[in-house]
C-alpha cells in the first residue's frame, strides 16, 4: 500500500513537471485589452540575451508596447547564435512574427522569407525615424525595404580626444596630414595607432578602398590579379611605410582585444584605432576603477593621393543590426508596430544610452562615447561593406586577411611582396 | 513463440526506429547533398540542383581546404606523438610506484575536467600574452626578447601546445589502466632473470599495450579530425588561416563567416563525407596494423 501510495505521489509530481515543461515562455504577458493590437500575439526573436543592456531595454521597450497596444510579445534570446539556427527557422516557417541580425545577412540571406516593409514604413513616416543610407542599402540589397535599423554601425579613426588636445593636434582629412599626426603623437611619448590582427583587414581594406574603391578590390579578391593594379601596390607600400615609421603601439598587431585595451590600459597609451564605433565601449570597459572613461572622437578615413579615378574619398564603413518581420507572420503590421517603437523615440535613446551606441533614430542624440559618429553616419552616401572588399572571395577570406596581418607584422616589405603573396594564393 | 516474437519488436522498434531517424536519415542526406548545389542547409529538395562531383572538386582544389587539412595533419601527427609519448612517459612513471600517485594523477588528468573555453582563455590571456604572459616573463627573467606568440608564424604552434596540455592527462589514464591489468608476476619474473626496467618496458609492457595504442590513436585521430573547439577559441572573431581546421572551414562553408554571407551546403556536405571517410580508413588502418592481442596474459 505504501509502495503504491508513494508511485502515485512520484507519477503526479513527474506529470506535473511536463505539464509545466510544456508551458509557454515566461516573457509574455498581457496589457492593454483596450488597446490597438488587442489579442495579437507576436513571437520576437532577438539576438541580444536579456541580461546586457540591449537585452534589458528591448525586454523595457516591449512592456511598454504590450502595455500601450494590448500586444501580446513572447521573446526568445537567441543570442548571437541565431545566425546558424535562422535560416533553417525560416524555411521551416516556424513561430517567429520578427527578428534581429545584421542587416546584411537579412537583406540577402533572408530576403525570400521577409516581408516587404515598404508600403508599411511610408504610411508610418518611418523615413523620419531612420538613417537613409542604411534603408538604401538593404533596399538595393534585396529589392525592397527588408528591415527596420535597430543598431547602426560605423567605422572611421576613433581617437582620445585628450592626446588630441594635449598634443596640439586636430582631425586629419588627408592621408599626409595624417601622417603629420602620427608623428606629433609619437614625439610627445604616445604611441600613434593600436591594432589588433583581427581588425588588420578593416584598416588595411579602409585604406585600400581610397586607392581603388570597394568594387575593385572585391573584384580582385574574388578573381586574383592584384599585381595588375598599381593602386593595391601603392596602398600597400604606403601601409608598409606607415608600419617602418613605428606609428603602431607595442605588439601591434595583437591578440584582441590587447592593442584596443591599450588605448586604456599601459604605460605608453595608443591615440587611435581604427575600428567600428563599438570599439569605444569596449576599450571604455577597460578603463580603471575610479577613472573617467575615455573622451572619444572620431573622423573619417583620410584622403589619399594617388587614388584610381571616380574613388569617393568620403565613404565610411556603414553597418546595422536590424529588425526584420517574417513573410509569413500573421500580424506583419503589429510587428512593424512593435519594432518602430523599439528603434525610435524612448526606448531608442534609452537604448543608445545603456548600451552606449547610435540611436537609430535621428532626432535621439548620441551618448558622448559616441561623439561624432552621428556625423560621419550622416555624411556618407556610398557605404562600405565589412572589410571593404577584402572579405568578397568566400573561400579565401582567411588566407587574404593572414596576408594582411603578415603586412602589419612586418613580415612583407614591398608592396610588389605584398602583391605577389597574394596572388600566389590563386 | 508468436508471443515472443511481438514483444522482441515492441521492444527494438522504438530504438531501430530513433536510430533510422536520428542517425541514418542525416547520414544519407549528407552524402546525397554531396552531389548536389544547395545553398541553406535546410533548403527544399526542390531547391537543389545536382553538381556530380562539382562539391568535392571545388573543395579539393580550395587553398584553404588544403590548409586545414594540412593543419589536421599537423595536429595528428605531430601533436598525436607528443601527446601519446607524454601520457605513456607519465603513465609508466604513476605506475612504478612513486609517492603522491594519486596527486600527480588527479593533476595531470584535472585539465580534462576544466571546460575548453576556460582552458584557451587561460592559456591565450595568461601564458601567450606579449606583455604580461606568463612565457615572455620567463623568456624576459633570461634577459631573452619577448615573442608575439599569437601572431601568424606561431599561432598554430601555440594552439596545439595549448592543446596538447589538456589532452594528455585523457590518454595516460587509458595508458594507466592498460599497464595496470599487466599481471606484476611476469615483471618479478624478469627481474630475477635479470632484466633492467628498461628491458622490461620495451619486452613486457609496450607489447602488451598493443591494443591499448590501438585504441588511444583511433581516439586521438577521431579527436583530431573533430577538432573544432580550439581553433574557434583561438580565432574568435573570424577563422584565421593559421588555425583552421576542416571542421570550422565546413561550418564557415555551410554558414557564412563574419563579414562574408556566401553559404554553400551542399560542399559543406562534401567536407563532412571526406571527414567521415577518414575516420573510417583512420579505423581501417588501425585494424589491419595493431592486430588485436593474441597474448593471453
Amino acid at each position: 500500500m505504501k509502495k503504491k501510495v508513494i508511485s502515485v505521489l512520484l507519477a503526479t509530481a513527474m506529470v506535473t513537471g511536463l505539464v509545466a515543461g510544456c508551458g509557454s515562455k515566461g516573457n509574455d504577458s498581457q496589457g492593454n485589452a483596450d488597446g490597438e493590437y488587442s489579442g495579437v500575439e507576436l513571437t520576437y526573436w532577438s539576438m541580444w540575451s536579456n541580461t546586457e543592456p540591449q537585452g534589458k531595454v528591448l525586454q523595457e521597450a516591449v512592456d511598454a508596447w504590450e502595455e500601450e497596444t494590448g500586444g501580446s510579445v513572447t521573446i526568445e534570446w537567441k543570442n548571437r547564435d541565431i545566425k546558424n539556427i535562422l535560416a533553417s527557422a525560416l524555411e521551416a516557417e516556424e513561430n517567429i512574427d520578427l527578428f534581429e541580425d545584421d542587416y546584411n545577412r537579412i537583406a540577402n540571406n533572408y530576403k525570400d522569407y521577409v516581408a516587404d516593409l515598404t508600403e508599411m514604413a511610408e504610411s508610418a513616416g518611418y523615413a523620419d525615424q531612420s538613417y537613409a543610407v542604411l534603408n538604401d542599402q538593404a533596399t538595393e540589397w534585396a529589392g525592397f525595404l527588408p528591415c527596420v535599423t535597430e543598431q547602426p554601425q560605423v567605422g572611421g579613426v576613433f581617437y582620445n580626444q585628450d592626446i588630441f588636445d594635449e598634443v596640439g593636434v586636430e582631425a586629419p582629412t588627408t592621408w599626409a596630414e595624417f601622417l603629420d599626426v602620427c608623428q606629433k603623437i609619437k614625439d610627445a611619448g604616445y604611441a600613434p595607432m593600436a591594432l589588433d590582427s583581427t581588425y588588420a583587414p578593416f584598416f588595411f581594406g579602409y585604406h585600400l578602398s581610397r586607392y581603388i574603391g570597394e568594387d575593385t578590390t572585391s573584384q580582385l579578391a574574388t578573381e586574383g590579379g592584384w599585381a595588375s593594379n598599381e593602386g593595391v601596390i601603392k596602398a600597400a607600400d604606403s601601409m608598409i611605410d606607415f608600419v617602418k615609421k613605428g606609428y603602431l603601439v607595442d605588439g601591434a598587431p595583437d591578440e584582441y582585444p590587447a592593442s584596443q585595451n591599450k588605448m586604456a590600459l599601459g604605460d605608453t597609451k595608443a591615440a587611435m584605432v581604427v575600428c567600428a564605433n563599438y570599439v569605444t565601449a569596449e576599450v571604455n570597459n577597460m578603463v580603471a576603477e575610479g577613472e573617467d572613461p575615455l573622451n572619444w572622437g572620431v573622423f573619417n578615413y583620410p584622403a589619399v593621393d594617388g587614388a584610381a579615378e571616380g574613388v569617393d574619398q568620403t565613404a565610411s564603413y556603414v553597418g546595422a543590426n536590424s529588425i526584420a518581420v517574417t513573410k509569413y507572420s500573421e500580424n506583419q503590421e503589429a510587428a512593424f508596430d512593435l519594432a518602430t517603437f523599439i528603434t525610435s523615440g524612448e526606448y531608442d535613446q534609452k537604448m543608445a544610452d545603456e548600451a552606449s551606441q547610435i540611436p537609430a533614430d535621428p532626432s535621439n542624440t548620441a551618448p558622448a562615447a559616441q561623439n561624432g559618429t552621428v556625423e560621419v553616419l550622416s555624411g556618407t552616401s556610398s557605404p562600405l561593406t565589412w572589410n571593404m572588399g577584402l572579405n568578397a572571395n568566400s573561400d579565401l577570406i582567411s588566407q587574404i586577411q593572414e596576408v594582411v596581418v603578415r603586412l602589419y607584422e612586418g613580415d612583407i616589405t614591398s608592396g610588389a611582396d605584398f602583391v605577389a603573396a597574394l596572388d600566389a594564393l590563386y | 513463440m508468436k508471443k515472443n516474437k511481438a514483444f522482441i519488436i515492441g521492444f527494438i522498434a522504438p530504438c531501430a526506429l530513433s536510430l533510422l531517424v536520428m542517425y541514418l536519415y542525416p547520414v544519407v542526406r549528407t552524402v546525397i547533398m554531396s552531389f548536389f548545389g544547395i545553398e541553406s542547409v535546410t533548403a527544399e529538395v526542390s531547391d537543389w540542383s545536382f553538381n556530380g562531383i562539382d562539391n568535392y572538386i571545388k573543395i579539393f582544389s580550395s587553398p584553404t581546404f588544403q590548409r586545414a587539412m594540412t593543419n589536421m595533419l599537423l595536429i595528428w601527427l605531430v601533436g598525436g606523438i607528443i601527446v601519446l609519448v607524454l601520457a605513456l612517459l607519465f603513465a609508466v612513471i604513476l605506475t612504478s610506484g612513486i609517492r603522491f600517485k594519486k596527486f600527480f594523477r588527479a593533476a595531470i588528468y584535472m585539465p580534462n575536467i576544466i571546460s575548453a573555453v576556460a582552458l584557451a582563455t587561460m592559456w591565450i590571456q595568461y601564458i601567450y600574452n606579449q606583455d604580461y604572459g606568463l612565457l615572455n616573463q620567463i623568456l624576459g627573467i633570461f634577459g631573452l626578447e619577448g615573442k608575439n606568440w599569437l601572431g601568424t608564424d606561431m599561432k598554430f604552434w601555440a594552439m596545439l601546445g595549448a592543446f596538447i596540455f589538456g589532452a594528455v592527462g585523457y590518454y595516460m589514464l587509458i595508458f594507466i589502466s592498460g599497464i595496470e591489468r599487466i599481471p606484476e608476476d611476469l615483471y618479478e619474473a624478469a627481474t630475477i632473470d635479470g632484466a633492467n626496467k628498461v628491458q622490461q618496458f620495451g619486452s613486457i609492457t609496450l607489447p602488451l599495450l598493443r591494443s591499448i595504442f590501438k585504441t588511444n590513436i583511433t581516439f586521438w585521430s577521431v579527436n583530431c579530425i573533430t577538432f573544432y573547439l580550439w581553433s574557434k577559441m583561438f580565432a574568435p572573431v573570424s577563422t584565421e588561416a593559421s588555425t583552421i581546421v576542416p571542421v570550422v572551414y565546413l561550418y564557415d562553408t555551410v554558414f557564412g563567416t563574419t563579414g562574408n554571407v556566401q553559404r554553400d551546403a551542399g560542399a559543406g556536405a562534401a567536407v563532412g563525407v571526406t571527414l567521415a571517410i577518414f575516420v573510417a580508413i583512420v579505423y581501417f588502418i588501425m585494424n589491419k596494423l595493431l592486430k588485436d592481442d593474441d597474448l593471453e596474459f
